[in-house]
C-alpha cells in the first residue's frame, strides 16, 4: 500500500505527460496539469512518519520514503508547483504550443517530487536528471534567440552538474559499500568525492561561481516556469547537500568554512549585481542567488557547529520553504505586470499580493521571513565561532539590508512597466498568486502551531529590533542611491555576468584556433599518364568488385577460404 | 554429445532458411517473408528453450572432429547464451525491419540469403566452444557481411566494401596466425572460465604477451578499437538494417565477444593482469572511448555520428573486461546487451527518418518530432540511454563500470567515463533538441508516401514497430535491472557462477 502511494507521487505526472503527448489536441487534459502535484501535497500533509517502500527489481534497488526534511521539501515543492500550475493555465491560454510546455512541465514536476522521496543514489540521480533536463524545455519554450542562448548555458551547466554528481555518487557509494543516501552520508565522503558532490549539486543551487545560468534562464522562461525554477528546483541542490554531506557529530571544518565563505559572497554579490539590473525577473534571479547564499551559510554553519546542527538544518529547511513560497509569489507578481486592475478593491488586493512576499523576504516582523531569519541566527548567539567567522551574524544582518535594497529595486523597476489590464485577470491566476503571497503571513503561524520536525521556534522569534534596523538601513541606502543616480545613466552589469565572459572566451578561443590553423595543402597534380593509369586501374577494380558482388562468386571464394583454412590446420 | 542437437538446430534455424532463400526467385515475396520470419521465430524459441536449460544447470555440448586433436566444438554456457539470445532477439526485430525497409527494392533474395548467413555465423560465434571454432565462424561472418555492405552497388558502397574486406581479412590473417600458434602451444582446449594457460605462464610469458597483442589486433578490427576502426564509419553507407546488424547484433559485437572470450576464458583475468595485458587494453579502450566521441561531435551525417558513437560505446565493453574485477566485468558484459539494444534503436530511427522523410543530416532534423513523434521518442530514449541517464540501459552499465574502476583501484577510468558522458551529451542532445523543439517551415518531402502511398501510422508499420519494441526494451532492461532475468541479473549470474571471483556487493 505504502509502495503504491509513494510511487504514485512521481508516476501520476509522468502518466499525464504521456497522455498529453499522445493527444496534444485534448484541451481538457490540460486542466489536470496543476493537479498532478496534488498527491505530493497530500502525502506531505497526511503521511504517517516513517512511510517507506523498497522496490528491489527497479534499477539497482530503489528506496522511497518520507522523512522529516523530505516532508517539508515535499510540501514546498508540491504546493509551489500546484500554484504555479494554476497560474500557467491562465497564462498559457493563447499559446498554440502549450501542450509542449505542459509535457516538459509534468516531466520536471515528476523529477522534482521524486527526488525528494528518493533515498538511494540511483533513484535520486534518476529524478534529479529528469528534472534538470526537462526544465530545459521550459527555459527555451518561447523560442526567442534570448531563450535559446539561456537554454544553451543552462543545459551545459546542468549536464556538467549531473556528470559531476554521478561521479561523486559512484565514488561515495563505492566508499560506503551500499547505495542508500543515509549510508553515503554516514560513510563521510572526503576529498574528491566531497568536492564532486558539492559542485554537482551546487550548480543546481546557484552556488558561486557556477550561478550564472540563473539570471539567464529565469527571465527567458515563461513566468510560472521561473517561479518553480527559483522556488522549487534550485532547492533540489540544497536538499541533496543536506542528504549527502557529512552533517554528523564530527562536522567538517574545511567544507563548513568554504560554504560559509561562498554563501556570504553569493549573498552580497547577488545583491550588488542585482541592483544594477533593469528587468524585474533578472533582479529576482539575482535575489535568488543571494538568498541561496544565506542557506549555503546555514549548511556551512551546521558543518562548523555540530552541536547545533539539528537546529541549523531545521532552520535551513524553514528558510528554504519560506524563500520558495515568497520567491514563487514574486515571480508571479512579475507575470501580472500588465494586469493592473480597474476596481479599487482589486487594486488593494493587487498591491497586497505584491508587497507581502517582498516584505516577507526582507524579513518584516510577523512574516515568514522574520521567523526564518531569526531561527537561522539564534544558535549563533550561543555558539562561539573562531576567527572571522565570529562576525557571521553581523554579516547576515547586513545581507538582510541588501535584500531590502534589492527588493526595492525590483518593485521600482516592476511598477515602471505596470500596465492596465485589457481582459482582466482570471480567477485561477488570482487564486494561485494570492495564496502563495498570503503564505508569507500564514506560514509562521502554521509552523508555530504545528511545530513540524521538532523545530525549536517560539513566538518571540516573530519580531525583534534586529529585524527592523536592516530594513530601515535598506531603505536609507536605497534612498541615497536613488538621489545619487536619479539623473544619470545607471551603470549596468550584463545579465548572466560570468556567462558573458565565458562566451567571450569561447568565441575568442575559436577565432584564435581558426587563425592558427594551417592553410589547406594545395592539391598536387599528377602527370596525365599516371592519372589515366590510375583511373583505368580503379575501373578494373570496380568491375572486379561488381563480379565479386554476385553471390555465386562469394560462395566459391568462401568455400576456397574454408578449404584453405582446413588444409593449413591439417598441416599445422 | 549431450543435447548437442539443440545447438545444431539453433545454428540451422537460420542457415537452412538462408540457403533456401538464395534459390528463391525475386518475386516470391510471400514465401521469402515466411522463411525469414519462420527461421527467426524458430531460433528465438530454441534459444529460449536453451536458456531455460542452462538456467537449470543442464550441459549442452556438440563436437565434430576436424582433424586429430582439433575438434569443432559447440557448447552453451551462460556467457554464450548472453550473446546468442541478444542476437536471436535483435535478429527477429531486424528481419521485420529489413522486410519493411527493402520493400520493392531489387535483389532481395541475395540480401536476405546473406542476412541469414550472417546471423548463423553470429550464433555460431556465440556457441563456439573453442578458439578454432570461433575463428571459423568469425571468418564466415566476415565474408557473409561483405555483400550486405556493398548491397546497393554504388561507388561509395563498393569503396566501403573494399575497405571493410581489406581491414577484416587482414585482421583475420593475424587472428589465424595467433590462434594456430596458440593451439600449437597449448592444444585446442575449450573455453574455460579462468583460462587454461596458467601452466605456460612461467615458461612462455613473452610469447603469451605477443599472442595476446596479436589476438587483440585480430579482434580489435571488428570491435573497432582505435586505430583499427576506420572501416566502420565508412561502412555506414550500407542500408539501415545492415548498419543495425553491423553495429548492434553481429560484426562489432563479434569482435568484442572475442576479446571477452580471450581475456576471461583463454587467458583468465588473473593471468592477464599478471602479464600486464589488461593495463594496455584498458588504455586502448579509454583512448577509443574518447576518440570516438570527439569524432562523433564533428559528424553532421546522422548515421556517421552514430557510427563514431558505436566505436566509443563498444569500447565500454572492452573497458569493463580490461578492468578485470567482478563489477567491471559485469559492467562490460551487460553493455554487450545494452549497447546492442540502444544502438539498434538509434539506427532504426535514422533509417526511418531517411526512408520516410529523406532526412540524412542532423541539421535537417528540425521539427521532426511533430511529424514522427513515436520514432523521435524512440530516438530520444536511445540517445539518453547512450549518454547514460537513468532509468535507461546505459546508466546501469556506467554505474557498474564506475564502481568496477574504483574496485580495481583505477579512479582515472572514472574520469574517462565522466569525459565520455559529457561528450556523449554534446553530440546526442543536439539532434534530440532539434527534433522536439526546432521549427520546420517548409513542408516535408515524403519519399515513402510518394512511392508507397499514404501509411496508417507515421511511417510503414514494419519500420515503426521494431523501433518501438527496441526502445521499450532499452527502457525496461534499465528500469527493471534488479530482476533476475534482466541482462544485469543474467550477467551477475555468469560472473558469480563462472568466475568464482571474490564476494562482491551492490
Amino acid at each position: 500500500m505504502s509502495a503504491a502511494i509513494l510511487l504514485a507521487v512521481p508516476l501520476l505526472p509522468l502518466l499525464l505527460a504521456v497522455f498529453i503527448g499522445l493527444r496534444p489536441g485534448q484541451v481538457r487534459l490540460n486542466r489536470l496539469v496543476p493537479w498532478a502535484a496534488l498527491p505530493g501535497l497530500l502525502l506531505a500533509a497526511l503521511a504517517p512518519t516513517g512511510l517507506e517502500a523498497t522496490f528491489d527489481s527497479v534499477l539497482m534497488g530503489t528506496h522511497l520514503a518520507v522523512d522529516p526534511t523530505g516532508r517539508a521539501f515535499l510540501a514546498l515543492t508540491a504546493g509551489l508547483w500546484l500554484a504555479a500550475g494554476l497560474f500557467a493555465l491562465g497564462e498559457r491560454r493563447g499559446d498554440t504550443r502549450r501542450h509542449r510546455f505542459y509535457v516538459f512541465w509534468l516531466l520536471a514536476l515528476a523529477g522534482n517530487l521524486g527526488l525528494v522521496l528518493a533515498q538511494d543514489a540511483a533513484s535520486f540521480y534518476l529524478f534529479f536528471s529528469l528534472m534538470s533536463l526537462s526544465a530545459y524545455g521550459l527555459v527555451v519554450h518561447s523560442g526567442k534567440p534570448e531563450a535559446w542562448r539561456a537554454g544553451r548555458v543552462y543545459l551545459i551547466l546542468a549536464v556538467l552538474g549531473e556528470v559531476l554528481l554521478l561521479a561523486g555518487l559512484i565514488l561515495a557509494v563505492h566508499a560506503a559499500g551500499q547505495s542508500s543516501l543515509a549510508a553515503v552520508a554516514t560513510a563521510r565522503p572526503e576529498g574528491w568525492t566531497l568536492a564532486l558532490l558539492v559542485l554537482g549539486l551546487g550548480i543546481k543551487a546557484g552556488m558561486l561561481p557556477l550561478h550564472f545560468w540563473l539570471p539567464l534562464a529565469h527571465p527567458a522562461a515563461p513566468v510560472p516556469a521561473s517561479a518553480v525554477l527559483s522556488g522549487a528546483m534550485i532547492k533540489a541542490g540544497l536538499l541533496g547537500w543536506m542528504r549527502l554531506l557529512p552533517l554528523d557529530a564530527t562536522g567538517h571544518a574545511v567544507l563548513g568554512e568554504t560554504l560559509v565563505l561562498l554563501g556570504l559572497a553569493a549573498a552580497f554579490l547577488g545583491v550588488l549585481v542585482g541592483v544594477l539590473q533593469v528587468r524585474p525577473k533578472t533582479i529576482l534571479a539575482y535575489s535568488s542567488i543571494s538568498q541561496m547564499g544565506l542557506m549555503t551559510v546555514g549548511i556551512g554553519l551546521a558543518l562548523l557547529l555540530p552541536e547545533a546542527r539539528g537546529w541549523l538544518l531545521a532552520a535551513v529547511t524553514l528558510y528554504a520553504v519560506h524563500h520558495g513560497l515568497a520567491k514563487g509569489a514574486l515571480f508571479l507578481t512579475a507575470g501580472v505586470q500588465n494586469q493592473w486592475p480597474g476596481t479599487r478593491l482589486a487594486r488593494a488586493a493587487f498591491a497586497l499580493f505584491t508587497l507581502l512576499p517582498a516584505l516577507a523576504l526582507a524579513g518584516l516582523p510577523f512574516t515568514s521571513g522574520a521567523l526564518a531569519k531569526n531561527t537561522l541566527k539564534d544558535p549563533l548567539a550561543a555558539e562561539a565561532l573562531p576567527g572571522w567567522l565570529a562576525h557571521t551574524e553581523l554579516l547576515l544582518t547586513f545581507a538582510a539590508a541588501g535584500t531590502t535594497v534589492l527588493l526595492l529595486r525590483f518593485l521600482w523597476r516592476w511598477q515602471a512597466g505596470l500596465q492596465a489590464s485589457t481582459d482582466g485577470l482570471d480567477r485561477q491566476r488570482w487564486w494561485a498568486w494570492g495564496s502563495l503571497a498570503l503564505m508569507g503571513l500564514l506560514l509562521p503561524f502554521a509552523v508555530l502551531v504545528a511545530g513540524p520536525g521538532g523545530l525549536p521556534v517560539e513566538p518571540r522569534d516573530l519580531y525583534g529590533l534586529a529585524l527592523l534596523w536592516p530594513i530601515a538601513l535598506g531603505f536609507v541606502l536605497a534612498g541615497i542611491a536613488y538621489r545619487l543616480i536619479r539623473d544619470r545613466e545607471t551603470p549596468r552589469v550584463p545579465e548572466g555576468d560570468l556567462a558573458v565572459l565565458a562566451e567571450a572566451a569561447w568565441s575568442g578561443a575559436r577565432r584564435a584556433h581558426r587563425n592558427l590553423a594551417l592553410p589547406p595543402p594545395r592539391p598536387r597534380r599528377m602527370p596525365a599518364r599516371l592519372r589515366l593509369l590510375r583511373l583505368k586501374l580503379r575501373q578494373r577494380l570496380e568491375d572486379a568488385e561488381r563480379v565479386l558482388t554476385r553471390w555465386e562468386t562469394i560462395g566459391l571464394l568462401f568455400s576456397a577460404a574454408m578449404l584453405g583454412l582446413y588444409l593449413t590446420l591439417l598441416v599445422g | 554429445m549431450d543435447g548437442g542437437w539443440l545447438l545444431l538446430a539453433i545454428l540451422f534455424s537460420s542457415l537452412g532458411p538462408g540457403i533456401a532463400i538464395f534459390f528463391l526467385p525475386e518475386h516470391r515475396q510471400g514465401l521469402r517473408t515466411a522463411l525469414n520470419l519462420g527461421g527467426a521465430g524458430t531460433k528465438l524459441a530454441l534459444v529460449a528453450f536453451l536458456l531455460d536449460g542452462v538456467l537449470r544447470g543442464d550441459e549442452y555440448y556438440f563436437s565434430l572432429p576436424l582433424m586429430p586433436g582439433i575438434d569443432l566444438v559447440l557448447a552453451a554456457d551462460a556467457l554464450s547464451l548472453l550473446f546468442a539470445s541478444l542476437s536471436a532477439v535483435l535478429w527477429f526485430v531486424t528481419t521485420v525491419y529489413a522486410i519493411g525497409y527493402l520493400e520493392g527494392s531489387p535483389r532481395r533474395s541475395r540480401f536476405f540469403g546473406f542476412f541469414s548467413l550472417c546471423v548463423s555465423a553470429t550464433v555460431g560465434i556465440a556457441l563456439s566452444g573453442n578458439l578454432i571454432t570461433f575463428l571459423i565462424f568469425y571468418e564466415i561472418l566476415t565474408l557473409a557481411t561483405w555483400p550486405l555492405v556493398v548491397h546497393r552497388g554504388t561507388p561509395a558502397a563498393l569503396r566501403a566494401g573494399r575497405l571493410y574486406l581489406a581491414y577484416t581479412l587482414t585482421s583475420g590473417l593475424v587472428l589465424f596466425t595467433a590462434i594456430v600458434w596458440l593451439t600449437l602451444l597449448a592444444g585446442a582446449e575449450g573455453f574455460t572460465p579462468g583460462g587454461y594457460l596458467d601452466g605456460l605462464a612461467d615458461t612462455h610469458a613473452t610469447t603469451l604477451q605477443i599472442l595476446f597483442v596479436l589476438l587483440m589486433i585480430g579482434f580489435g578490427v571488428k570491435a573497432a578499437l582505435v586505430p583499427l576502426h576506420s572501416w566502420l564509419p565508412i561502412a555506414m553507407v550500407a542500408p539501415a538494417p545492415v548498419s543495425a546488424l553491423l553495429h548492434a547484433v553481429a560484426v562489432v559485437k563479434a569482435g568484442a565477444f572475442g576479446i571477452i572470450r580471450v581475456v576471461n576464458d583463454v587467458y583468465g583475468a588473473e593471468l592477464a593482469i599478471e602479464l600486464g595485458l589488461t593495463a594496455g587494453l584498458l588504455v586502448v579502450a579509454a583512448i577509443t572511448i574518447i576518440y570516438g566521441s570527439i569524432q562523433a561531435l564533428r559528424a553532421d551525417d546522422l548515421k556517421q555520428r552514430l557510427a563514431f558513437s558505436t566505436i566509443s560505446q563498444v569500447s565500454y565493453i572492452i573497458l569493463g573486461v580490461a578492468l578485470a574485477g567482478p563489477l567491471g566485468i559485469i559492467g562490460g558484459l551487460v553493455h554487450l546487451v545494452h549497447q546492442g539494444i540502444t544502438k539498434i534503436t538509434l539506427f532504426f530511427c535514422a533509417g526511418n527518418f531517411a526512408e520516410t522523410l529523406g532526412i540524412h543530416r542532423i541539421s535537417e532534423l528540425n521539427g521532426v518530432g511533430r511529424r514522427m513523434p513515436l520514432t523521435m521518442l524512440a530516438f530520444t530514449l536511445g540517445a539518453l540511454g547512450m549518454i547514460g541517464l537513468p532509468p535507461l540501459a546505459g546508466f546501469v552499465t556506467k554505474w557498474h563500470l564506475g564502481l568496477g574502476a574504483l574496485e580495481a583501484g583505477m579512479p582515472w577510468v572514472l574520469g574517462v567515463l565522466v569525459l565520455s558522458s559529457l561528450l556523449n551529451a554534446a553530440y546526442f542532445l543536439p539532434p534530440v533538441i532539434r527534433g522536439w523543439l526546432g521549427e520546420r517551415r517548409k513542408p516535408w518531402n515524403e519519399p515513402l508516401q510518394a512511392h508507397a502511398g499514404p501509411t496508417r501510422f507515421e511511417t510503414h508499420w514494419m519500420l515503426l514497430f521494431p523501433v518501438i519494441f527496441t526502445a521499450a526494451l532499452g527502457l525496461l532492461v534499465g528500469l527493471f535491472a534488479g530482476l533476475e532475468l534482466s541482462p544485469l541479473g543474467w550477467v551477475s549470474l555468469i560472473v558469480r557462477r563462472d568466475y568464482s571471483l571474490p564476494e562482491f556487493g551492490l
